[in-house]
């Protein structure tokens, strides 16, 4: 099976995912899908939640921070400005402070530990997955193209999510108990009913939006998740190693597809001796990748003979990889 | 006096004592209860703060939307949590 049987006999996974390590072309596969389903008629918007986004050079357009920006008909292209993301989050947690007490300034040591927080290397990560909700929910588009962070970000996401969904339902009981004690003593005093808890309230949204993110990467009918491997022996066993991991936090893997390989035509001309060990050297790599994944590899893609960036090349590459 | 009055002083007197005996039980119930609270108050605070302490537990993105809530407790928090014993220790 190939990319194209994929799309055409599952239309119901709208949420499609480019993973794999660093550099191996994810940014590529993404904007070459988008392409792809653009062209057929479907509404697309790829997008990006690496801090280290590429999408501007791949389409040549600037579109860092700026929301959806259309590249041609049925295509958007986002890229999350996580810092500018935060910044506003924060100065929105300051705004609550001074009007929830009325002070004139934020505390010190609040201010401290806002700055605090925000330096934190998680911060970054929660804020883009969050961000990704936002995305999600508000459009209106037939496909949502993720183009994601290296694998290791992912995985340490999806395990966070789990482990805070399970610390957030403890908290919540703590705070269900708190009330319990908070009512008791209304009662003793005689005074009328507590407030509502706006604490516990605010715990059922974060709760929420956790498991929406999290829920969308391991939504089994709605997601696909593809992996992109190169023909290098360190990067086909990082790709077993984090397919098992995907595979107990239940990310529905899709496929495979192989980038840069070197074109096996090459070896009826006349290069030298260095070419031919390359491509000697990649056909035992593949033949590894066929072992280990089998028939779920959708495509392989030749090294092409440019960068690809602008429309003509990633319509040259869909037309590869959809065949 | 005559007998319906004794009974009637005799009930506010026993009425008095009810009341007070109940005054105090629930009073120290409510007590209790809100100590127990303020307990919970600052565990709370540990597991969704604890980065003001050094101890960091919930993603700082999330802790930041309940910051707001906890800020007039944060002072006495950190003085329960960093404190090691005081007088107050012997009178409660």
């Amino acid at each position: 099976m190939g990319f194209k049987d994929m799309f055409l006999q599952h239309p119901e996974r709208r949420y499609i995912m480019f993973g794999g390590g660093g550099g191996v072309g994810k940014t590529t596969f993404s904007a070459a899908a988008a392409y792809w389903l653009a062209s057929q008629g479907k509404k697309v918007l790829v997008f990006s939640v690496d801090p280290q986004a590429s999408l501007t050079d791949i389409f040549k357009r600037d579109i860092f921070g700026k929301g959806p920006v259309q590249i041609m008909d049925n295509l958007w292209a986002q890229e999350i400005d996580a810092d500018s993301h935060i910044r506003k989050y924060q100065q929105e947690i300051r705004q609550k402070i001074l009007d929830m007490y009325g002070m004139p300034a934020v505390p010190e040591e609040i201010e401290h530990y806002i700055q605090a927080a925000s330096a934190e290397p998680a911060m970054e990560e929660s804020a883009m997955f969050d961000a990704v909700v936002d995305v999600v929910m508000k459009g209106d588009y037939d496909y949502y193209i993720y183009d994601l962070v290296p694998l290791g970000h992912a995985l340490y996401y999806l395990s966070m999510a789990k482990v805070y969904d399970e610390w957030i339902n403890k908290v919540t009981k703590l705070r269900e108990e708190m009330r319990e004690y908070e009512e008791m003593v209304s009662r003793l005093r005689r005074e009328k009913e507590s407030e509502q808890d706006q604490i516990l309230q605010e715990l059922l949204y974060i709760k929420n939006r956790i498991n929406t993110s999290a829920g969308i990467l391991t939504d089994k009918t709605k997601t696909a998740f593809f992996f992109v491997v190169i023909p290098e022996a360190g990067i086909i066993s990082d790709t077993q190693k984090a397919a098992r991991m995907f595979a107990q936090f239940n990310v529905p893997v899709a496929g495979y597809v192989v980038n840069r390989v070197i074109p096996h035509e090459l070896l009826n001309q006349n290069i030298p001796e260095y070419l031919r060990r390359r491509i000697d050297m990649q056909d035992g790599h593949l033949k590894d990748i066929r072992a280990a994944f089998d028939d779920q590899v959708l495509a392989l893609v030749p090294e092409m003979e440019r960068d690809v960036t602008g429309l003509a090349m990633i319509e040259k590459l869909a037309t590869i990889m959809f065949a | 006096m005559t007998e319906q009055e004794k009974a009637e002083a005799e009930k506010s007197w026993l009425e008095t004592i009810r009341e007070t005996l109940y005054g105090m039980a629930a009073h120290d119930m409510s007590r209790a209860a809100l100590r127990t609270r303020a307990s919970m108050e600052h565990l709370f605070i540990l597991i969704t703060m604890g980065d003001l302490l050094g101890v960091p537990i919930l993603p700082p993105y999330y802790s930041l939307r309940l910051l707001p809530y906890v800020v007039p407790q944060i002072a006495t928090w950190k003085r329960r949590m960093l404190r090691e014993k005081d007088v107050a220790d012997a009178m409660f």
